[in-house]
């Protein structure tokens, strides 16, 4: 590769892919105005007559690129998605009747998955792994993969398509009538500086952060930092990446480096190398998992075949380029990492709901289907309604997870109906699914996400919402459903044991959690992170890899911790350190009867599948 | 080392490797600042047979991570590097001087069919960091106690003085490493005390005060007996690697003799005489033998205004040990050996039957040994004393141990959640094979008991460690 190469890519399609993120900054997805529908050269989906109507349409940089770049990854995923159903790991998809009547009353030790209390009656939803460790072990998958993508054969194939961004950028700017280049790049300055990143890199204050992470190309180049610009750290990380080929070098991998108060993990992802450093509690391997979320938030928005590629054709591309305004996606996944069990649980946790109310909505959105419709996401907040999802396709909790995420994190979404595509890296790296995102109202918690495998299925898809909304209001069950939503989650104190101060228990087979309000002593943010912290400590002794443990009792003089994990639940409680052990025992045979009386209510029992 | 796993019964010779040492080496960033000039860095380097390069490039990837771990906090750089293949720990004893011990992690080796190479899967997760780091600082404190520090050895000689002592010292010390049996025990680095009644204790005081009056060369006495403390006038870090010296290298050496008949001739020099066992495990052999050489062994010791050099002077009648330490300034001659014999022998050979007396009436008194319900290791950070009923015996090739690896790295697990946090802790966790595993900090105390009630429950196997501190510890104040 020439030096000259550097800032102008020669790749066509990548150059093309720079204006129109010039034109589409800040935020990705990045949002088109339309004040009325116009036929918009590239965009001809839009142009259907009869909708008359503001669209906001959200594009991200990743769906451009699917465009410009050489390479049509849908025709291996749509196969996928037909083909390729993921086999749940537990092979419980027993009969419903063996599973009605193995569960029993009483909540017991001998619980197995599937018995367990918030178990599906159905099947699962998720697929889920036993632990995270399950999830590392997908690198040769990958690869394979890779594989079924080809390449130079469609090149001449997408030609055609190739030309189209290009118009669509030059057509943006002239409708929100973009100044010249040289103010775009004073633009792209004070973007960065609005996620305050100018900081001194060499200050006592940036080394004191409780957790950094950097994300790098193999040739060393910054893509990522969480504290600090990437420009004042490009030699630090210029350092992190000959470590790491050193250690390569001598056939051997580099994992982590250990100090006195603090961590340095490295994970290793062709073409993209995470490294870590953290003042936590955090085991290594907890550190490790975190990274690889990152990784994967990475490559939602570009598919790892797009990564592998722009990297075989430059192997020094500025990936910041094609990331550049996701960076708030990176920030606000890291703070979630801090603060939600259910990402190092491996299991998602949803809003209390009388049963009844849920079948409703669940069945109004099963009703509301399309041809290539895959997941019906309903959220409030970052906690599920309910998921009804296509017969044998499972939604990978990690990839939840990275949605709620992409939900979370922009507020755009708030104001139309988003259309964006998004990779689930989990279900598979190698393509893109369309999802259309929408609050059902713009003051509404209510978030609905519908996933399909056809880009041009936005209209099909608003058209999915319209009905469920009215389905919904013709029952009256919308109403009963933002009055449940007033109260989005518990007090502890209805389980009624006085010094137990939080919990959290996840029920293996549905791959759900439930967890009480964080409580009064740990509401502020440090203490509410010390908290999640001494369960991801429970966490990771109990599933260690070669020696993990059936049961932990914590004694300290701030709180009482004890965990336990079964073949059919994990059950973590957090106690004032004036509990005693005999009592601490009575708690758990009595939560785990409150949470069977409950279970209607706390879990999603019967989820539904188109 | 080589161990067969049960595994291999099926035919498929599975073969496993516990952790091993692969390399150990000293250098100096200092010492060859220039490019070209690296080598002049490396002091020691095991194995020495490794090409010149490749330890140049192994010391610079050392250097580059502790320069690297600079960037985010720089008054604390790395302690250790985890890789695929092996862990490696880095130490720095004395200012730009830097210890390095790369162990590789234990692998299996699982044989493929026909013309293919065995796959081998290393176990990243077995080796814990607490253990080897102390295994690296206790080598250099191993050192220094017979060297002195690298700074003085720097200072007399230069480089290359410093460079001849550290071969000499590690060349024979690394051999002695054995790193497979290594566990909390080495993380502790304590001494066992010997237990004793106040009348008994008396007499070792009063012994000790005796000798030290007649002998005025006489600096610092320890005594001990069957390989546990009694009585130590030295500071507490110098008698905690003195003791680690005695117990896992000098007295195995020279166990035999008391185990032989009385008529063997491993022990000419108490034949015919019973009032006198007595014997020098450093220094001659053999007072009568007039070729015998009267030198001992020099240590180093800290004393209230740097360091002391000494002559270490260890004498032994039956199961009592006693260190007599003589500032190195006096040159010891064949006269004083023989005062020293005629006066320490009878005495000490009495002391040590009396001790032994009273041991045996002790261990009447407590009842016969059954195999109790449970097994348990207690450290003092106060004062160093340790006591382990898991450990078997401890020698210089290897610490036996009556509980399955795994729950010693359990126990290592819990030490290191206790060192997280400086407060008292309680942890109580079932494992697996339902063992149960107790851990207790309280005060600068802890204790680790393992229990084997497969079926009792949280409260039961509270009540047993209540009951297991009542009789063991009983003034001991542990966190219910």
């Amino acid at each position: 590769m020439q030096e000259e190469n550097e800032h102008e890519p020669q790749l066509v399609s990548v150059t093309r892919i720079k204006c129109s993120e010039k034109t589409l900054r800040p935020t990705i997805p990045c949002i088109l105005h339309f004040t009325e529908v116009t036929s918009v050269t590239g965009l001809e989906f839009l142009s259907q007559p009869g909708q008359e109507k503001t669209i906001r349409a959200c594009y991200s940089l990743a769906w451009i690129i699917e465009r410009c770049l050489p390479l049509k990854p849908d025709t291996g995923m749509e196969a996928d998605v037909h083909n390729n159903s993921v086999p749940l790991e537990n092979g419980n998809l027993a009969p419903v009747d063996r599973l009605r009547r193995d569960r029993s009353d009483s909540p017991t030790p001998g619980l197995v998955e599937g018995t367990e209390p918030g178990a599906g009656q159905d099947s699962a939803m998720f697929v889920h792994a036993q632990s995270f460790e399950d999830l590392t072990a997908d690198g040769e998958q990958e690869q394979e993969e890779e594989v079924q993508v080809p390449e130079g054969g469609d090149r001449s194939e997408r030609g055609p398509e190739v030309e189209k961004p290009r118009t669509e950028g030059e057509e943006n700017e002239k409708m929100q009538g973009q100044p010249g280049e040289e103010e775009q790049e004073q633009e792209e300055v004070q973007s960065g500086g609005g996620r305050a990143k100018e900081e001194d890199v060499n200050s006592e204050a940036w080394r004191r952060h409780r957790k950094h992470v950097f994300v790098l190309s193999e040739a060393g180049k910054p893509i990522y930092s969480r504290y600090g610009t990437e420009e004042a750290l490009s030699s630090t990380m210029g350092v992190m990446m000959a470590l790491v080929s050193f250690v390569e070098a001598g056939k051997n991998v580099i994992r982590s480096i250990h100090a006195e108060g603090y961590k340095v993990v490295f994970l290793r992802k062709s073409p993209l190398v995470l490294v870590g450093v953290s003042r936590t509690r955090q085991s290594e391997r907890e550190l490790t998992r975190e990274l690889l979320y990152i990784y994967y938030q990475i490559i939602s928005l570009l598919t790892l075949t797009q990564l592998n590629h722009v990297f075989q054709i430059k192997q020094n591309y500025d990936l910041r380029r094609l990331l550049a305004g996701s960076e708030h996606l990176t920030d606000n996944l890291l703070r979630l990492l801090d603060c939600d069990p259910g990402l190092f649980l491996s299991a998602v946790t949803c809003v209390p709901l009388p049963s009844s109310l849920r079948d409703v909505v669940s069945s109004s959105l099963q009703a509301a289907k399309a041809k290539n419709l895959v997941f019906s996401i309903l959220l409030a907040g970052s906690r599920l309604v309910t998921l009804v999802r296509k017969k044998d396709q499972y939604l990978h909790h990690m990839d939840l997870h990275l949605l709620y995420n992409l939900v979370g994190s922009s507020s755009s979404f708030r104001e139309g109906e988003g259309w964006t595509p998004i990779c689930l890296p989990k279900f598979n790296t190698a393509g893109f699914f369309h999802a259309h995102i929408s609050y059902l109202e713009p003051a509404s918690d209510l978030c609905l996400i519908l996933i399909s495998t056809d880009r041009e299925d936005f209209f099909t898809l608003s058209d999915c919402k319209r009905r469920f909304l009215e389905r919904l209001r013709r029952r009256s069950t919308y109403q009963a459903l933002q009055e449940a939503l007033l109260a989005p989650s518990y007090p502890v104190s209805q389980v009624g044991i006085p010094e137990l101060r939080h919990f959290v228990y996840k029920s293996k087979s549905s791959g759900l959690y439930t967890s009480p309000e964080i409580p009064i002593p740990y509401q502020s943010e440090e203490e509410q992170e010390r908290l999640m912290g001494l369960y991801q400590y429970l966490h990771s002794r109990m599933h260690h890899p070669t020696r993990p443990l059936r049961f932990i009792y914590h004694c300290a003089e701030r709180e009482n911790l004890l965990s336990w994990v079964t073949s059919g639940f994990e059950l973590y409680l957090c106690f004032s350190p004036l509990g005693t052990k005999a009592l601490a025992i009575s708690a758990i045979n009595k939560l785990l009867k409150w949470i069977r009386k409950e279970e209607d209510r706390l879990f999603i029992l019967s989820p539904q599948t188109y | 080392m080589l161990m067969i796993s049960p595994r291999m019964a099926a035919g498929m010779q599975e073969k496993q490797y516990t952790p091993s040492l692969l390399n150990f080496f000293i250098y100096n960033p200092k010492f060859g600042p220039r490019e070209g000039e690296e080598e002049k860095k490396i002091l020691f380097y095991h194995p020495s047979e490794v090409e010149k390069n490749e330890k140049i490039r192994n010391v610079g990837l050392c250097e580059a991570i502790v320069q690297f771990t600079r960037t985010f906090c720089p008054s604390k750089p790395a302690k250790s590097l985890h890789t695929q293949k092996n862990r490696q720990f880095f130490f720095e004893p004395e200012e730009n001087f830097w210890i390095v011990m790369v162990v590789r992690n234990p692998m299996v080796e699982k044989p493929n069919k026909e013309g293919k190479p065995p796959t081998i899967e290393y176990q990243e997760e077995e080796i814990l960091d607490t253990v080897y780091g102390a295994v690296l600082q206790q080598c250099y404190s191993m050192y220094k106690l017979f060297n002195g520090t690298f700074v003085r050895a720097m200072e007399a000689g230069g480089v290359e003085l410093l460079t001849q002592k550290l071969e000499k010292f590690f060349y024979r010390y690394l051999q002695t490493l054995h790193l497979h049996s290594c566990d909390l025990l080495d993380v502790f680095g304590g001494i066992s005390f010997f237990p004793l009644d106040k009348m008994t204790y008396l007499k070792i005081q009063s012994f000790v005060n005796r000798v030290e009056e007649s002998l005025r060369l006489i600096k610092y006495t320890a005594f001990l007996y069957n390989d546990q403390l009694i009585w130590s006038g030295l500071e507490q870090e110098d008698m905690r690697i003195l003791y680690k010296y005695l117990t896992t290298s000098l007295f195995p050496r020279h166990s035999e003799p008391e185990l032989a008949g009385r008529d063997s001739p491993l022990r000419p020099e108490v034949a015919g005489n019973l009032l006198h066992y007595g014997r020098f495990l450093t220094g001659p052999s053999n007072l009568k033998d007039p070729e015998a050489k009267f030198r001992f062994p020099r240590i180093f010791v800290n004393t209230g205004d740097g360091y002391e050099e000494l002559h270490l002077i260890v004498y032994k009648a039956m199961s009592a040990a006693v260190c007599f330490m003589i500032s190195a300034s006096v040159e010891l001659s064949r006269e004083f050996c023989e005062q020293l014999d005629g006066l320490v022998g009878p005495q000490l050979t009495l002391l040590a039957s009396d001790i032994c007396e009273q041991y045996n009436v002790n261990r009447r008194i407590s009842g016969p040994d059954k195999e109790p319900q449970f097994k348990f290791i207690y450290f003092n950070h106060m004062n160093l004393a340790e006591k382990s009923t898991i450990h078997m015996r401890k020698t210089a090739s290897v610490s036996l141990t009556s509980v399955h690896p795994d729950l010693m790295k359990i126990l290592g697990d819990i030490n290191c959640d206790f060192a997280r946090v400086d407060e008292d802790e309680e942890i109580i966790v079932k494992a697996m094979t339902d063992y149960w595993v107790v851990g207790k900090k309280s005060d600068q105390r802890e204790l680790y008991v393992i229990l084997n009630q497969k079926n009792a429950n949280l409260i039961e196997v509270n009540e047993e460690v209540k009951r297991l501190c009542a009789t063991q510890f009983n003034n001991i104040f542990f966190l219910d």
